[in-house]
């Protein structure tokens, strides 16, 4: 059971043990992410931050059962970089009925949309496409936060521009 | 709900306070309370009475002190003899951050600082050590 998607640059990090786990109640942290499962410094390092009663699986996006994860009856969190593996992991199953931006960073043709999320066009191409689909998307960098939906996501980025 | 007063040295009750609030998100019920060099401990006992009233809402207040035995810790103790108050010393940001959160708990002020004190204890890790010994048996 999928209990939350959140993209996230950098993934299991001090807002994610520390805030995201405790308020989400999951058993089980999935991170979907090549570069990450690809060194096992990283892996460990990673697996060793969160607290050892909840599973953590690191595994490159194409290794992720998401169809089963979204399935079996475990709370769990979905860990995903960037915006463009979502609709990779959405077309393989992954039960998606929120997702949250958590950290994404500055970068060319990024444009600002809430303190710790910028925008590629086509990022927010595709999470207007997923809404359409019935995804609920909010930028969040902390549950405690007020979530930034969508539509105000939007509006920022045009008028950024 | 326990409130916490985070007293130190310098400017690192405030920092501290900031860092953990862009961990989790806003402490509710937090102070801080620090002493620069030169301040006359009078002006520290009334801005340490000050921060403990603030957010004391009856179920008593932790002070979460710097170093044992420094200026912070010792004025919280002469305070911890009339009001409802625990002084820990050492704080660390995972202490604060485990304080914070275990005040949704049922628990005691004598209660959550004892737990407090082995937290912030164990937290303190030879995380490459650790790491190491990750690495001879992942879990993952």
């Amino acid at each position: 059971m999928i209990s939350l998607v959140r993209v996230d640059n950098r993934l299991i990090h001090g807002q994610v043990v520390e805030a995201w786990l405790p308020h989400l109640k999951v058993s089980r942290v999935v991170v979907a992410d090549d570069e990450a499962a690809s060194s096992p410094l990283i892996r460990a390092a990673m697996a060793l931050a969160v607290q050892s009663a909840i599973e953590v699986q690191i595994l490159p996006l194409s290794q992720v059962d998401f169809a089963a994860l979204s399935k079996d009856g475990v709370r769990t969190l979905v860990l995903l970089r960037d915006v463009a593996s979502v609709p990779f992991a959405y077309a393989h199953g992954l039960n998606l009925g929120e997702l949250n931006l958590g950290n994404v960073h500055f970068g060319t043709g990024r444009r600002q949309v809430s303190p710790s999320v910028f925008l590629a066009e086509a990022e927010l191409r595709t999470l207007q496409q997923l809404a359409e689909q019935g995804v609920r998307v909010e930028a969040r960098a902390v549950p405690s936060e007020k979530p930034v939906e969508l539509s105000d996501l939007s509006e920022r980025w045009a008028k950024a521009g | 709900m326990v409130g916490l007063v985070v007293a130190s040295h310098g400017r690192l009750a405030e920092e501290l306070v900031s860092t953990a609030e862009q961990i989790v998100g806003k402490l509710p019920a937090v102070a801080t309370c620090n002493i620069e060099p030169g301040t006359p401990v009078e002006d520290l006992r009334a801005k340490m009475k000050q921060a403990v009233s603030r957010v004391d809402a009856g179920d008593g207040v932790i002070i979460l002190a710097d170093l044992f035995g420094g200026t912070p810790c010792k004025e919280s103790l002469m305070m911890c003899q009339r009001m409802n108050l625990e002084v820990l010393a050492g704080v660390n940001l995972p202490m604060l951050l485990k304080a914070n959160s275990l005040r949704s708990e049922q628990l005691t002020l004598s209660e959550m600082a004892n737990q407090l004190a082995s937290y912030g204890q164990r937290n303190i890790t030879c995380a490459s050590a650790l790491l190491r010994e990750a690495q001879q048996q992942p879990r993952t």
